[in-house]
């Protein structure tokens, strides 16, 4: 039990935007969806600069501005206003624009139910950048997370020059829980500082793959921003081998660089065979899951993802070393399955999902007691 | 650095195209009013025109089909200076498809200069027609072209608010009317009316004899809008931190539901029990559940407070079900079981076997009172959260006052059920 410890009940709507204004947050752009409508009023109360925009690709085009002129913008939706943000999306990948975009994933498809939470999105993510770029996922599992993560995703924002989704879910967002706040460490801003490049280039090659970031408007040198092919000049260009190895840099500085980021939680018994993976408001459930089973002798590790997109090459090669790997997502189509173990079904690899509500720790535990022992 | 906006005497567009002659009139008045490049910032948007940028000495940015006047928007916003200016490049098609960042821009009145390249026509995929299109500007017509006026794209934004609404034909003085337009401190927008030789109307004189009116409207009474920085203080801060000074009788965890009906203060009741466990040093986990509507429909809060941390909540199997309107109780009927004890409204009809308790919640706190009546009752009877907590937190209470007169009516029947 807790004793004589400072304690608030807040939702995790308020510790993430809390860290994102502490991490070094500049403005808050967003058009309201529920259930990322705390997310706004909390960045209308918490940022500097506030912004209601009048739809979302407008809200995106708006913070690809700020992040053009050197400040970090942070917006918050739900599918059907990440549909529209999309293009624009693709459009600050290409600019290298710094952004943070909080996913707050709600029951689909389409408009789906909007006050019903869900873990739908992940595949959508990974095939949001067209060509299959790698679009850097961080997943909070629980508030301490969104204190950590936000910290995270805006440090990953600023010294990648990306776009950085947070994906959670309506539960974390907006379930209120009791928090010590001596869980929150003190961290420092991340400073998004110019930097001036001697090569008078906008997209110079550097050894760390990332183009040292000038903002538009600075008074040394031109600098060029494209949506459409460009090399190194920032200027449109075709095809030419210049631009496609500028184009291929995208790739390489993402899946290079994660690994700097790389985060999950990894809670092994050495008896173990068994592996059982989750990401997000799942965790929780998992969690619990595996102390039942452990009480009930039934030896088993758990791995919460907590960054993706890439999947650390280290992830993947633990997978192997694990007889039965179960996949626990709030989706039936199995998503982080998919990421993970591609279509093809292996029969070690198992699927626990259902939607419309959150997945009990007794259905994980029932699932992986029938196939742990068939009979 | 040159202090030449034009960094090319060569220009990417088709022999005889407006675009040429639009280029170097923008030259010449961004020099004329003494702008050094590097204190402009080209947008532009996709199409023929938006190839503007590797002919030009400053900052430019190329973006999206339709969004450069939202992107620059945003670049305005953010330098949070007006020594810099932004001027937007797009066409007739850009103009349609994003009809809604013209608007907003200029109820904003965003200092900035748009140029609307508006050659009638969809040049870059081969002449189709755009929404500012007249009849037979192109080749490719449909069958409403009749029907179907074009857009008056100044008219629009002239509603919304810009400060300069300007409307040329590529043979005036573009390279005045430009320079004008760009020394404006706010939003606007410069319609040039043009030919695109190789997919609509070929000769300048032929633009001559469509119904497009030249404009001129200055309206300099209106501020440029500035954003501004502001300082906030931390989310954290304004909540209120508590410690435990109070001791709870409960071993454990309990999960409760209450039911009610939006509107009826069901998520406040459960926040104020959440705070006065918080009191007591147990662990709190509160979800709410609600149509879309504020106001109408269901209620649900779902409390769990424990002894241990709670990683997971979602009640399937509540210990505690407090009812108290129809529209909770369908809610969570399901979820009821012989285990749960049911604390409800008495008028409510409802029948089971099992531990349950009716009281005239809704005459004696009012629709508004009743969930936290009921939750108070549960509270104080099972000794879960002591008295001394409840008063606590509601002494620091906006709705202090009503919130001691329900805790009274509930102290009240308390002492009658002693009896
Ligand atoms: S297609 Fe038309 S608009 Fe495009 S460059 Fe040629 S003449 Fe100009």
């Amino acid at each position: 039990m807790m004793r004589n410890q400072q304690v608030l009940l807040t939702d995790g709507s308020r510790v993430l935007i809390e860290s994102l204004a502490m991490a070094g947050g500049d403005v808050f752009i967003g058009y309201p969806i529920t259930p990322a409508n705390l997310l706004y009023g909390y960045g209308q109360q918490r940022f500097p600069e506030f912004f209601p925009a009048p739809d979302e690709i407008s809200a995106l085009q708006w913070c690809c501005g700020y992040s053009a002129v050197g400040k970090l913008p942070v917006t918050a939706t739900s599918f059907p206003g990440f549909a529209l943000m999309l293009e624009s999306l693709n459009m600050a990948f290409m600019m290298e624009l710094s952004m943070i975009i909080i996913l707050v994933q709600r029951l689909g498809p389409s408009t789906g139910s909007a006050t019903v939470g869900s873990q739908g999105d992940l595949l959508l993510l990974q095939g949001a950048i067209s060509g299959g770029y790698p679009l850097p996922v961080f997943c909070p599992a629980d508030f301490q997370d969104c204190w950590e993560l936000g910290r995270l995703a805006v440090e990953a924002a600023i010294r990648l020059r990306t776009p950085v989704v947070l994906l959670t879910s309506k539960e974390m967002m907006m379930t209120e829980r009791s928090l010590s706040r001596s869980t929150l460490p003190i961290f420092e801003t991340t400073e998004h500082s110019p930097q001036i490049h001697a090569s008078l280039n906008s997209y110079p090659f550097t050894p760390d793959l990332t183009p040292p970031f000038a903002p538009v408007g600075n008074p040394h040198y031109p600098v060029r921003l494209n949506a459409s092919t460009h090399d190194s000049s920032g200027l449109i260009r075709n095809s030419t081998p210049e631009a496609m190895k500028n184009t291929e840099r995208l790739r390489d500085k993402i899946v290079m660089r994660m690994n700097e980021y790389a985060c999950f939680d990894h809670d092994v018994d050495e008896r173990s065979r068994t592996l059982l993976v989750t990401f997000g408001i799942s965790h929780g459930a998992v969690r619990k899951a595996v102390e039942d089973l452990r009480d009930r002798k039934i030896y088993v590790d758990r791995l919460t993802m907590k960054t993706m997109l890439p999947i650390p090459w280290s992830v993947l090669e633990m997978m192997d070393r694990y007889s039965h790997v179960f996949v626990i997502e709030e989706n039936i189509t199995g998503t982080l399955k998919q990421i993970i173990f591609g279509s093809r079904k292996l029969p070690h690899v198992h699927s626990i999902g259902r939607i419309g509500r959150m997945i009990a720790p007794d259905e994980i535990c029932a699932k992986v007691v029938s196939c742990l022992n068939p009979c | 650095m040159s202090q030449s906006l034009l960094a090319t005497a060569s220009f990417p567009y088709c022999p005889g195209c407006g675009h040429t002659v639009i280029a170097k009139a923008l030259a010449w008045a961004v020099e004329s009013i003494g702008y050094h490049p590097l204190d402009v910032i080209v947008v532009s948007d996709i199409g023929c025109c938006g190839l503007i940028d590797g002919l030009l000495n400053c900052h430019t940015i190329h973006g999206l089909h339709g969004r450069s006047v939202s992107l620059a928007q945003g670049v305005v916003m953010g330098m949070q200076t007006s020594d810099k200016k932004v001027i937007v490049v797009l066409g007739d098609g850009g103009a349609t498809i994003g009809l809604q960042h013209l608007i907003m821009a200029a109820r904003y009145n965003v200092e900035m200069t748009v140029i609307l390249h508006n050659n009638l026509v969809y040049g870059m995929t081969g002449g189709q027609k755009s929404g500012l299109s007249p009849c037979c500007s192109t080749d490719i017509d449909d069958d409403y072209s009749d029907a179907v006026p074009p857009m008056d794209v100044c008219g629009l934004v002239e509603l919304a608010g810009a400060a300069y609404i300007r409307r040329m034909y590529i043979d005036d003085d573009i390279e005045s009317g430009l320079a004008e337009a760009i020394a404006v401190n706010g939003f606007a927008l410069v319609e040039i009316i043009e030919n695109c030789p190789s997919h609509g109307i070929r000769k300048v004189r032929e633009l001559h004899g469509l119904e497009h009116k030249p404009i001129r409207v200055l309206k300099a009474d209106r501020p440029a809008f500035r954003s501004k920085r502001r300082q906030t203080c931390s989310l954290l801060d304004s909540l209120e931190e508590m410690e435990k000074t109070e001791e709870s009788e409960l071993t454990g965890t309990v999960e409760v539901v209450i039911a009610g009906s939006a509107g009826e203060g069901v998520q406040t009741a459960a926040q104020l029990v959440g705070s006065a466990a918080l009191r007591c040093g147990l662990h709190v986990a509160k979800k709410g559940e609600y149509p879309v509507t504020v106001a109408a429909g269901f209620s649900i809060a779902y409390l769990t407070l424990s002894t241990t941390p709670i990683h997971f909540q979602n009640i399937f199997n509540p210990d505690v079900a407090l009812i108290t309107s129809q529209d909770g109780m369908d809610k969570v009927i399901g979820l009821i079981s012989e285990k749960t004890l049911v604390i409800r409204e008495e008028s409510l009809t409802f029948s089971r076997t099992g531990n349950e308790i009716r009281l005239p919640l809704r005459r004696l706190a009012g629709a508004k009172g009743s969930a936290f009546a009921s939750l108070l009752f549960w509270c104080l009877k099972y000794q879960i959260i002591p008295l001394r907590a409840i008063q606590t937190v509601i002494e620091g209470h906006h709705h202090a006052e009503k919130l001691k007169l329900t805790l009274k009516m509930v102290g009240e029947l308390l002492s009658e059920q002693a009896f």
